[in-house]
């Protein structure tokens, strides 16, 4: 049905996919595994059209393809339903799977009638009774995915692919979503399924493969697999010495932050933990766990409806991100251009931002003062730019990140929080961020790292914190910290 | 275009001087045109004329600058004017206590304004907009249509007056401009109007309350333009509906000519005074050469149009 053959994808600077062979059959779900990062949503994009292969050819139904665009693949029966729906809330399930072909009347305007009958049948064949005159904006988010599959049905799709469906629904929902999936296989369509829940792989799929780093590590029957088996594939893996050596710190009696019941729906279940100064913490977990959101729970800038996070022995209970800073606790987001740097403000006003008041005196801003902290920080750091004041938009991904990291380590002294430190930047400047890390937390900074990239995590903390569904799923300590033991506390289900 | 050349226009000295190079070149054709230009009563006129324009610029540049938008501008001035001949005050003693209901209620105006942009989530071009409406209705209302009062001798004197031969209008607007320049450039204030208009996600994050940086920019707009109105009114003499009608798309397009983006937090108080004196010199020339007023408006529209398309292509850096 579908046979990939030496798929490579680079990007610059990243090989999202290298000689990746790949086959799928009809009636067959296929599941697709990896961490983050692995070259899942690259391979699923180079098979329907959205990428084109630096090398490799795609076999379709028996004839090779050169997909010219997405609609080309489409066209041919392959139909994608990503992460995020991409349904028009304001028009009807009916209007939504028709869109853009409704049947029309003699006179040209839509035949509503038809419509509607047509969405039924379609929605009926899912085993799914929904209105079909119902506004999507009203529907669940299960209901609305099988409005989705409705849209794939009424195409004629012979290869559906499912980016991580059951991220947004739970329950019930699911087991509508499997019985819907199910009766698709049992018609001739082949079906790739990609998910982190390991469950689901075993409940669902007839075989799996694991991509790793942009290349395939196996395909296998689920018959012959098992739970071990399948997480060591997706792991198996050495660290490399780029990584700091580990020291633990001198204990002291109390935890610098200390964090009790934080609650901030629906991402932040209930999260409590414990960071010590000088300690480099790891928080684990696959994306959409509920790290980034607790982390901006903690620093203020999300809203919460509970719990107590208490600073050098300081509770604050409504916080603001000034308070957070004011009593040493930074945050470095994920998003460096979107939320992080300022693009349109030069290198020394990215550093001063978060404690301009430090600089500035009866007259306003001292900004031979604000340029003379930011050189030093250059140094420190050893950032390349040209100088103090130049902008930070054409830096590499590496230098803007140390500019963060001057800006929080500047401005904080107790906690940093730490979001994907190193998310695009190169091995050398991560290697360079990783010893930032190290030298920060020897001053005596408590650290906590949130990475989706285990070695990274492995190779930095003496303690990792592990997160699921919003929860802290287990903490796992020095020699205990391996890829499996995360892994198993990331995917396993906390309420089974 | 490549990103080079994209570059040059925004980084080069070519963009650094373009604004003051336009406004000499255009001085230069007006001479050229008609060497009247020069005459000390033109020069005068012009700078008479641009004083009040240049005031509310100054404010509409704050407002710009934290990607907002203040259409009610111009309906303030004329209410500001409304309510200082309402004293019917004939002393001059009168004075500060118009000026100080004048800008007290011009800064209630500016503040409702931030109100509704920051914690409704208002647009800024619907609330100032309805602003502009109820400021129009409440003088109305208040006027009957026929505006009657008198102000004191005094405030003539901030229209038409000179001191050394400088109009008291144009001493009144550098002191703005020093005034302002000095917030937007070396206060702490001041870049925190910057970060908020560039990235308001990394304001927050970085401790910066940006509502209250938005609100005070639409306060300090308001209060402007409240000066600009009582200066105004001091130049007519008597009170109208409309004193100051214009000013609220004139100040944007200056505002526009002096590179600010609208988009937010880009652009200088010296963009700001230029492009409204560019602004005021094409209106000038327009009315030195003898041509119908209405040309001023195809003028407008083109330098609209123009500034915007090299501002869309700067963006695309």
């Amino acid at each position: 049905m579908l046979e990939l053959t030496g798929i490579t994808k680079t990007f610059p600077g990243v090989n999202a996919l290298d000689r990746v062979d790949f086959e799928a059959q009809s009636g067959e779900i296929h599941a697709l595994l990896g961490e983050n990062g692995a070259g899942k949503s690259t391979l699923i994009k180079v098979l329907a059209g959205a990428y084109i292969p630096d090398e490799g050819t795609i076999r379709y139904d028996g004839i090779e393809r050169h997909w010219a665009s997405p609609r080309a693949a489409k066209d041919a029966g392959i139909y994608v339903i990503y992460q995020e729906l991409v349904l028009f809330p304001e028009l009807s399930v009916a209007e939504n799977i028709f869109l853009g072909r409704a049947p029309k009347t003699r006179f040209g305007a839509i035949d509503y009638g038809k419509m509607h009958s047509s969405a039924s049948e379609v929605l009926n064949r899912l085993g799914h009774n929904l209105d079909p005159r119902t506004l999507v904006h009203r529907l669940s988010l299960a209901d609305q995915q099988m409005v989705e599959i409705a849209k794939s049905l009424v195409d004629d799709t012979k290869l559906l692919v499912l980016d991580e469906p059951t991220a947004l629904i739970s329950g019930r929902e699911t087991e509508l979503l499997f019985e819907c999936i199910n009766n698709m296989r049992m018609s001739g369509v082949c079906i790739i399924y990609i998910s982190h829940r390991l469950e689901e792989i075993f409940e669902l799929a007839d075989r799996v493969t694991v991509l790793k780093d942009g290349q395939k590590v196996d395909t296998r029957p689920v018959s012959e697999l098992n739970r071990e088996l399948l997480i060591s594939l997706m792991v198996g893996r050495e660290l490399d010495d780029i990584y700091p050596e580990k020291t633990l710190p001198p204990k002291e009696p109390a935890p610098v932050l200390s964090v009790r019941d934080l609650k901030a729906p629906p991402t932040v279940k209930n999260v409590s933990f414990d960071l010590h100064a000088g300690e480099i913490v790891g928080m684990a977990g696959l994306v959409g766990a509920g790290r980034s959101d607790m982390a901006h729970a903690i620093f203020g800038s999300l809203p919460r409806i509970d719990g107590a996070v208490t600073l050098s022995g300081e509770t604050f209970n409504t916080p603001t991100p000034r308070m957070a800073i004011n009593r040493g606790l930074g945050f470095l987001t994920e998003d460096r251009k979107g939320q992080g740097l300022l693009m349109l403000l030069d290198m020394a006003s990215n550093v001063s931002a978060p404690v301009l008041r430090e600089f500035t005196n009866a007259f306003g801003i001292d900004r031979q003062f604000e340029i003379q902290a930011a050189k030093d920080e250059i140094e420190r750091f050893r950032i390349a730019i040209p100088s103090a004041t130049s902008d930070v938009v054409h830096l590499s991904g590496g230098n803007q990140q140390k500019i963060l990291f001057a800006r929080w380590s500047r401005a904080c002294h107790r906690v940093l929080i730490l979001d994907e430190p190193t998310r695009g930047v190169d091995v050398g400047a991560k290697v360079e961020i990783y010893e930032i890390i190290k030298k920060l937390a020897d001053e005596g900074v408590g650290i906590l790292v949130i990475s989706s990239e285990l070695p990274e995590i492995i190779g930095l903390c003496t303690r990792v914190l592990v997160m699921r569904e919003g929860l802290i799923s287990g903490e796992v300590t020095g020699s205990q910290i391996s890829e499996t033991t995360i892994m198993r506390l990331a995917t396993t289900s906390v309420a089974a | 275009m490549s990103s080079q050349t994209i570059e040059f226009f925004t980084h080069s000295y070519l963009k650094r001087f373009a604004l003051p190079l336009s406004m000499i070149a255009l001085a230069v054709l007006a001479t050229i045109l008609q060497p009247a230009f020069l005459a000390p009563k033109n020069l005068q006129d012009i700078f008479t004329q641009a004083a009040p324009l240049g005031i509310v610029v100054l404010g509409q540049a704050f407002v710009v600058l934290v990607r907002g938008l203040d259409l009610s501008v111009a309906s303030l001035m004329a209410t500001v004017a409304v309510i200082a001949t309402a004293f019917n005050a004939t002393s001059n003693a009168a004075i500060p206590v118009i000026f100080a209901v004048a800008i007290g209620f011009s800064a209630l105006v500016g503040f409702t304004n931030g109100i509704l942009v920051t914690k409704r989530n208002v647009s800024p071009f619907l609330a100032t907009l309805a602003m502009m409406i109820v400021l129009q209705g409440l003088r109305f209302y208040y006027t009957q249509g026929a505006p009657a009062g008198s102000l004191p001798d005094g405030f003539r004197f901030l229209g038409t007056g000179r001191i050394g031969g400088i109009p008291v209008g144009l001493i009144g607007f550098l002191c703005l401009f020093t005034l302002l320049g000095w917030l937007l450039h070396k206060s702490e204030f001041g870049r925190k109007v910057y970060i908020t208009g560039g990235n308001p996600i990394s304001a927050t994050l970085c401790g910066i309350n940006s509502d209250r940086i938005i609100i005070l920019c639409y306060v300090i707009c308001s209060v402007m333009s409240g000066i600009a109105g009582l200066f105004l009114v001091g130049f007519v003499g008597t009170v109208d509906n409309w004193v100051g009608r214009g000013y609220e798309l004139d100040s944007i397009v200056a505002v526009v000519i002096g590179g600010i983006a609208l988009s937010g937090g880009v652009g200088t108080i010296w963009g700001a005074a230029l492009g409204a004196l560019i602004l005021v010199l094409l209106f000038n020339i327009v009315i030195i050469l003898g041509l119908p007023v209405q040309a001023q408006l195809i003028i407008k529209g083109v330098i609209i149009i123009f500034a915007a398309a090299m501002f869309v292509r700067v963006q695309k850096v």
